[in-house]
């Protein structure tokens, strides 16, 4: 119990100073920041229907965020979690429309079918990085846009379903994932992401493929030396990356829309970056990062209509937590692992 | 006149117009990324740059004093970077994607409160001649390249950027230097941004910059980290998006034209046409 208030005692103060801060810049726009966080946990927590809504965008938030963190236990920086979801959705959206199977049936293959679109598209990262040394961030940057652009030319020409809107056809009924509470949008999504952040924590802390992704993360060297290969583990740990990010676009399009379209994320994939980051990579400590951030995103318009708060306030204290969690010489700082810059000496 | 050239003629209109922000962010990125500093912030600190030149027009219309603001406040986004990166250790990498985060909620968040209208600004005195600042775009390729391969500074920033310890004991500030670098690098970037927004348009629109930033990164990268090699990948990225313009609705589908930059920037850090390799310590955090 003290171990983990311990390790809560960082993410907790970079979450407060970055309150503070950005309650600095509402006060110098003479907007009251208490009234402001009011509105929002208000909006947050108020009612049922609002915190169900938070569980939904905690769930997104939570799949792409234990993505980011796998990557990062393995000492790889995965900006690409946008693209991946928007891979895993489109992935979902194809196989919810030609699959025609008992709900039993239909709904894993197309979560596997996200899973794998997200898998593939962060793998061509993890192979190119492993196989060519290739920069992991410069190439998840660059996949993003390939992902949004390619996914925007499909659904406006070969895969559009609507004449009226550039989007796939709707998946089969058999296929949407179903509110587990009535007059929600919450879906068996949200337990299907906490069993998956506490078989990951088991995973790393317990297995032996675990521990070669944070040796890896560690030092590639030392990792060599132990006889683990450190290719390999790369490019599982970025299959994983992507597979996980590609379900957070799977959910989206089996719970809520029913559908790819561009409406697909407001961006989980960034803000999956501060959900792994304020969770200190730990799948534990992801989740209730996760929820923060879900909280702090579906407040914000709460905040925006009742305290005239621009809902995008809430970008600048997602980027004020990243800072300061990533600062290390800062008391709230974690102390994250250094990620190696790039492979070293290669094969 | 025959259509091809027509088109290249379409072409040659455009194709400044698009090159040239990318080329002051590019600049910016070589310059940085010289002294082993990885400005992944670039998108950030344009989107900075355009949304303060455009709010010093809209208060002052003076258009020369908010290309000025625009460059402090590039200026100062970077320095925020290089105290990150420089003091506190921090991942630049992870500093750079939380600058770009703040910065694009910060300029949205502030549309809304200073213009009173959430998305995008009214219209706002700018340039009437825009072309100038490709002109100075083009100029500053060259006075970057003399610097850094004609001068003592330039081969002191490059030692900092390859062999940061080797370069410390021949006497040279590795930190002062890179510092330096990133500041630069960031007035850069928002002259490109400033471009963007009171040299082109003469509004602030949220997510205006629109990919900019990271297409720069990508110039700086596939002209292998030099000033001459990023622009011309800019300008060679900034022709598919003139192709796109000008071949609307044509043969080939204007997503493609628009990937093309990303996935020869894949193309090109794999090794495929040939090795695009960054200076030895860029992005490697320095302790003395």
């Amino acid at each position: 119990m003290r171990d983990a208030l311990r390790h809560a005692a960082g993410p907790v103060g970079a979450l407060a100073l970055a309150l503070i801060v950005s309650s600095f810049v509402m006060l110098a726009f003479h907007t009251n920041p208490i009234a402001a966080f009011g509105a929002l946990l208000h909006g947050a927590f108020g009612s049922k229907q609002g915190s169900a809504e938070t569980l939904v965008q905690t769930t997104a938030l939570l799949f792409a965020g234990l993505g980011v963190a796998v990557a990062f236990r393995a000492g790889l920086f995965n900006i690409g979690a946008e693209g991946q979801l928007v891979a895993g959705g489109l992935s979902t959206a194809i196989a919810g429309a030609a699959l025609h199977a008992p709900a039993i049936i239909e709904i894993p293959l197309c979560l596997l079918a996200g899973a794998i679109g997200g898998a593939i598209w962060g793998g061509i990262a993890g192979v190119l990085r492993a196989r060519f040394g290739a920069s992991e961030v410069i190439t998840t940057i660059m996949l993003n846009y390939v992902a949004f652009l390619g996914s925007s030319y499909l659904v406006s020409g070969p895969l559009r379903g609507d004449l009226s809107a550039p989007e796939t056809a709707p998946i089969a009924a058999t296929a949407v994932m179903a509110p587990i509470i009535a007059n929600t949008r919450l879906t068996a999504a949200l337990p299907l992401a906490i069993l998956l952040a506490l078989y990951l924590w088991w995973w790393l802390g317990r297995t032996v493929a675990g521990y070669e992704l944070r040796a890896v993360g560690k030092s590639e060297r030392a990792a060599r030396y132990a006889g683990v290969d450190p290719r390999v583990v790369i490019v599982r740990a970025m299959l994983m990356s992507g597979a996980l990010a590609g379900l957070a676009g799977a959910t989206e399009v089996l719970g809520l829309l029913h559908r790819f379209n561009a409406e697909l994320s407001p961006g989980y994939g960034f803000t999956s970056i501060a959900v792994a980051l304020l969770g200190a990579t730990n799948p534990i400590g992801v989740i209730f990062s996760a929820l923060f951030f879900g909280a702090l995103q579906n407040g914000a318009l709460a905040m925006q209509s009742l305290a005239g708060v621009p809902k995008d306030l809430i970008s600048v204290v997602e980027g004020l937590v990243i800072l300061f969690v990533a600062a290390r010489k800062l008391p709230v700082g974690l102390m994250l692992a250094r990620r190696p810059a790039r492979i070293e000496g290669d094969s | 006149m025959s259509t091809p050239w027509l088109i290249a003629l379409a072409v040659a209109k455009v194709l400044p117009k698009k090159a040239t922000p990318l080329i002051f962010a590019a600049l910016g990125g070589v310059i940085s990324e010289n002294g082993g500093i990885v400005n992944i912030a670039l998108e950030g600190i344009m989107a900075g740059g355009a949304f303060a030149a455009v709010v010093t027009s809209y208060r002052t219309h003076d258009v020369v004093l908010a290309i000025f603001v625009a460059v402090l406040t590039g200026m100062a986004l970077a320095a925020v970077l290089a105290y990150f990166a420089l003091a506190q250790s921090a991942d630049q990498i992870v500093v750079g994607m939380a600058i770009n985060i703040l910065t694009l909620g910060m300029t949205a968040y502030l549309v809304s409160t200073v213009f009173g209208q959430p998305g995008a600004s009214p219209e706002v005195p700018g340039l009437r001649n825009e072309a100038v600042l490709t002109w100075v775009a083009l100029a500053l390729v060259v006075v970057v390249h003399v610097i850094l391969y004609r001068t003592r500074i330039g081969i002191h920033l490059r030692a900092v950027g390859e062999e940061p310890r080797a370069a410390a004991t021949a006497g040279i500030n590795v930190v002062a230097y890179r510092y330096a670098a990133t500041i630069a690098g960031g007035a850069l970037a928002a002259l490109g941004g400033a471009y963007l927004s009171v040299g082109e348009t003469h509004i602030y629109s949220d997510g205006m910059v629109a990919g900019r930033g990271f297409i720069a990164l990508a110039a700086v990268i596939f002209g292998k980290w030099t000033p001459f090699g990023a622009a011309g990948a800019c300008a060679f990225f900034a022709l598919f998006s003139s192709l796109q313009i000008v071949l609307q609705g044509g043969a080939v589908p204007a997503q493609f034209l628009e990937m093309l930059p990303y996935l020869l920037t894949i193309v090109a850090i794999a090794g495929f046409i040939g090795r695009a390799r960054p200076p030895a310590s860029d992005g490697v955090p320095y302790e003395r």
